[in-house]
């Protein structure tokens, strides 16, 4: 990732490393945040995301490497005086004190005066649109005011850097649809640097400028959503931003990008190699296709693209927008899930139904398979 | 938190307090007795190593048979109140839904506000020659002439049960409440009789509770002093009473003191055999 | 045998006859004391002589009315100075050890944890005679080195609160602990978080959480300090507080001033009572 050396970062971490014992939770992870950006840390639990969270928190300390904020060293300063907030993952507002109480809290602690607390109270109230909320106790507010508060009670502080900790994880399902717009619509009106970590790919889609997929305590890639999305540059990325039909095979040809792959049920393939890993032929390789770059075949007007298949459908598993066909491809008992076009075309197709399907070359993704472990 | 020099601090803060209050209150005043235990007074303040006071124990049958009547009264007072408690608090536990539930636990507690002494003086206006059941008894045509119910194993066996109660109710109602009706209606759905259900699945899930409803009860009947003296009168034969007269009436520390160190053994070694047989814990039961 | 499964009527039946029984069992020595205070008569017993507030108010012997009696007065001021000081003592050291066994983490935790519960199996009588014993071994040994007389290590009032203080601590502790366990210890991280110190942090979040805990356990506190005898037996100098006052008086011969006293203490601990469960039922924040 090229950066441009004018861009001023709100954060940075040098070669950030945390170990448990014999266990890595973080492991030489190396980032930049440009200031007033929304950044995710996207993965699965126990990637060591919470870790990195705590340490630039500073309720944990690295055991090498350097984090910078607004380019100064904050290693030696302890969580209180740290120039970062946090949103925690339930929250933790003091259900002992009001929200007028809670928002203030931080304020005290600096001995700032009183008028100038119940004036800035009252703004940022105003701001995440709860004037009015000041004298409510904890537990009178709802899932979504809760969270609003929390924030609130943050970015009274103006911090440099406000982390969350998957504070939408314990929200119902519309909630967190209707939160995720307004945490992005919250953090441009604040300007304020957000890190934002979260196991759920959609809310790091939706909301943020850029994305890091961590795992096993390294961050596999970072870049923007479409980026991740449409050019994962590892075989975890690409399983684990978006849905996927995943083979394991090996390389049979190679023309320049172009490479044709022997599934080991027998498919044969035709795909694209990340640049990044320099195939040869006889590698072993993940392929992955999205469900949603399948296209069903109109039989009066079959397309060119290279990768054609015949099946029938198994099940249909319909989900409003998600909906998919289950397809069996009877030569090799191998089964792909695909996209039912939202244009309502193909919807009448039914379980037993034969079709044929095919996708293009590039949006059939190969990578070095790793033995659980990382590429270099 | 790292454990930076900061939190060594608060530990040794929090730390201080605690082993001074264990040193000086409970380590230190039991290692005493001990040593005082096992001296023999030669002349004032002149003493030497012996263990006097405990073959004393042996030689005396009025010592020791005291001490085994105290003990087997013991174990006994806490099987009857596990007996009557344990239904009890099955209902409360899972017969009873809502507020009644919780007023019929409050209302078991409610007694236990009050002091020990008052509970037994209630049992002596109840038990007394002139007492309440003495009358009620002549009333109904049942005795023609007052009867004295106080002052015998009985009434110190009502006192112990009725005053050891809640320690029983307590954990029992906690532990049953804890478990998930399903546990039973799968226990039933599977086939189970009664029996088999009370056996099985209600009554291992209690085990905590039911030992740490023992153990306590136990304690505070062998420790007890107030109600065997009130209720069982002068030839009530508690070992703490023995403890008592030593100590304070004769003086004799080191014979107080040996029994004191005997009954703690009785007491630790029931305690501890009651755990090894149940299988649990001492912290978990305790808390 | 849960409502959801179908039993006899006749099970039903007698199983709720049992329980009623075992109420009656539980409130009728305590309803027998309440109601003799008011009979018109020197003994606490039968026959019933007609009702008087006499045991309360009358001024003069032989009717001492409890209001009146300076001994009995005085011994229930020995026992509230008692169980203040108790109360206070220990709720500041279960504080303490609450946060130690749950928050520190030290070697010989386990330990420690096993000795700071063993109170609760020690008969109180020997709790007593024991720290008797080691109070004594050191005022003798002091009158000996520096021929002075540590009078507070002699029987008396500060024998009985340190006696008090040694297992009612431990009851204390597991009240605590029990909150403190619940409690969500993000909420002091992210006190720190927004610029507290850790003390600042337990001083304006933690303390205030554990509120209703502290006033409950006070509560018990106070009453088992009130109502404890076997281990202030063995300490007792000549302020007699008052649970040992009312068994000297049971020993001669009891007249329903005593019965008078109990009721008096029945209504004051079902007030604490009362106020205990309040405080513990109580939502926090609320």
């Amino acid at each position: 990732m090229p950066e441009n050396s004018n861009v001023t970062f709100d954060l940075e971490c040098r070669q950030v490393t945390k170990s448990f014992g014999d266990f890595t939770a973080v492991d030489q992870v190396s980032f930049q945040i440009p200031t007033g950006s929304f950044f995710s840390i996207l993965g699965p639990s126990g990637c060591g995301k919470t870790t990195l969270l705590r340490m630039l928190a500073g309720f944990q300390h690295p055991d090498k490497g350097e984090i910078l904020i607004k380019g100064k060293s904050v290693l030696g300063t302890p969580p209180n005086r740290r120039p970062v907030n946090m949103v925690f993952q339930h929250l933790a507002l003091f259900p002992t004190m009001s929200v007028t109480g809670n928002i203030a809290y931080g304020l005290k602690r600096r001995n700032v005066k009183r008028e100038e607390i119940r004036t800035r109270v009252a703004d940022v109230l105003k701001r995440v649109d709860l004037p009015d909320a000041g004298d409510k106790r904890i537990d009178q507010l709802s899932g979504g005011q809760k969270q609003r508060i929390a924030i609130a009670r943050c970015l009274v502080l103006k911090p440099d850097v406000l982390l969350l900790d998957e504070p939408l994880g314990a929200l119902d399902l519309k909630l967190r649809e209707q939160m995720k717009v307004e945490l992005k619509l919250l953090q441009e009106t604040f300007g304020t640097t957000f890190i934002y970590i979260t196991h759920d790919q959609s809310e790091a889609l939706v909301m943020s400028d850029q994305v890091a997929v961590m795992n096993q305590g390294r961050f596999e890639q970072v870049g923007t959503p479409q980026e991740l999305y449409y050019h994962p540059e590892t075989s975890f990325v690409a399983g684990f931003v978006g849905d996927s039909n995943r083979w394991e095979g090996h390389i049979d040809a190679i023309e320049g990008e172009r490479i044709q792959i022997k599934t080991v049920e027998g498919e044969s393939f035709v795909g694209r190699s990340i640049v990044k890993h320099q195939l040869k032929k006889g590698d072993s390789v993940e392929v992955y296709v999205r469900p949603e770059s399948v296209n069903i075949e109109n039989p009066k007007n079959r397309s060119d693209l290279p990768n054609q298949c015949r099946g029938e459908v198994i099940s249909v598993l319909f989900d409003g927008a998600r909906s998919q066909f289950l397809i069996r491809l009877p030569q090799t008992e191998g089964e792909i899930s695909v996209a039912m076009p939202q244009t309502g075309e193909h919807a009448q197709l039914r379980k037993g139904d034969s079709i044929n399907i095919a996708w293009a070359a590039d949006q059939c993704l190969c990578f070095r398979r790793s033995s659980g472990n990382h590429d270099g | 938190m790292d454990k930076s020099s900061y939190t060594r601090f608060s530990l040794w803060i929090l730390l201080l307090p605690f082993v001074l209050w264990l040193l000086l209150l409970i380590l230190l005043p039991h290692v005493d007795m001990v040593s005082i235990s096992l001296r023999e007074r030669v002349s004032a303040r002149n003493y030497t190593f012996s263990f006097k006071n405990y073959t004393e124990f042996f030689i005396e049958p009025l010592y020791w048979r005291t001490f085994v009547r105290t003990a087997w009264m013991s174990v006994l007072a806490t099987l009857i109140t596990l007996l009557i408690a344990f239904p009890v608090s099955y209902y409360i536990a899972k017969m009873m839904r809502g507020r009644l539930k919780a007023l019929l636990f409050i209302l078991c507690l409610i007694p236990f506000w009050v002091s020990e002494l008052v509970r037994t003086y209630g049992w002596m206006i109840l038990l007394r020659e002139t007492g309440l059941l003495s009358t009620f008894l002549q009333w109904i045509g049942l005795s023609d002439q007052p009867v004295e119910m106080l002052y015998n194993d009985v009434a110190i066996m009502i006192g112990l049960v009725y005053t050891s109660m809640l320690f029983m109710v307590v954990p029992l109602v906690t532990t049953l409440d804890s478990l998930d009706d399903s546990l039973i209606e799968a226990g039933y759905d599977l086939g189970g009789s009664n029996w088999n259900v009370l056996t099985e699945i209600i009554i291992p899930h209690a085990m905590p509770g039911i030992v740490s409803g023992c153990i306590v009860v136990f304690m505070l009947s062998l420790g007890n002093y107030l109600t065997p003296i009130l209720l069982g009168g002068k030839d009530s034969l508690w070992f703490t009473e023995q403890i008592f007269t030593q100590f304070i009436t004769r003086f004799n520390w080191e014979q107080g003191s040996a029994f004191g160190i005997l009954l703690l053994i009785l007491s630790s070694l029931i305690v501890w055999a009651g755990l090894k047989l149940s299988r649990q814990s001492f912290t978990n039961v305790m808390s | 045998m849960i409502p959801t499964i179908s039993s006899s009527l006749y099970f039903r039946g007698t199983y709720a006859v049992y329980v009623g029984l075992f109420f009656i069992f539980l409130i009728t020595p305590l309803t027998v004391v309440g109601i003799f205070a008011f009979n018109d008569s020197m003994f606490p017993s039968m026959p019933w002589n007609g009702g008087t507030l006499a045991w309360f108010l009358n001024e003069t012997e032989p009717q001492l009315g409890l209001f009146h009696d300076e001994d009995l007065l005085e011994s229930i001021g020995v026992s509230f100075v008692v169980a203040c000081f108790t109360t206070i003592a220990s709720l500041v050291l279960a504080t303490c050890n609450a946060f130690l066994f749950e928050r520190e983490q030290f070697p010989g935790k386990n330990l420690l944890y096993i000795l700071m519960l063993t109170p609760l199996v020690i008969p109180g009588v020997i709790l007593g005679v024991s720290i008797l014993a080691f109070s004594s071994t050191i005022a003798n040994w002091a009158e000996m080195q520096f021929d002075y007389d540590l009078e507070f290590l002699r029987p008396g009032i500060t024998l009985v609160v340190l006696g008090q203080f040694a297992f009612i601590t431990t009851i204390a502790t597991l009240v605590i602990s029990a909150r403190l366990r619940k409690f969500d210890s993000s909420l002091e991280e992210a006190a720190m978080n927004l610029g507290a110190t850790r003390i600042a942090a337990v001083m304006t979040v933690t303390l205030p959480d554990l509120k209703p805990a502290l006033i409950g356990a006070g509560i018990v506190c106070f009453l088992m300090s009130f109502e404890n005898f076997n281990t202030t037996l063995m300490l007792v100098g000549s302020d007699a507080p008052l649970t040992i006052a009312m068994f000297d008086r049971l020993k001669e011969g009891s007249t329903p001033v005593l019965n008078a006293v109990s009721l008096l203490l029945m209504v004051a601990s079902g007030v604490l009572a009362l106020i205990s469960v309040f405080f513990q039922s109580e939502k926090p924040g609320s």
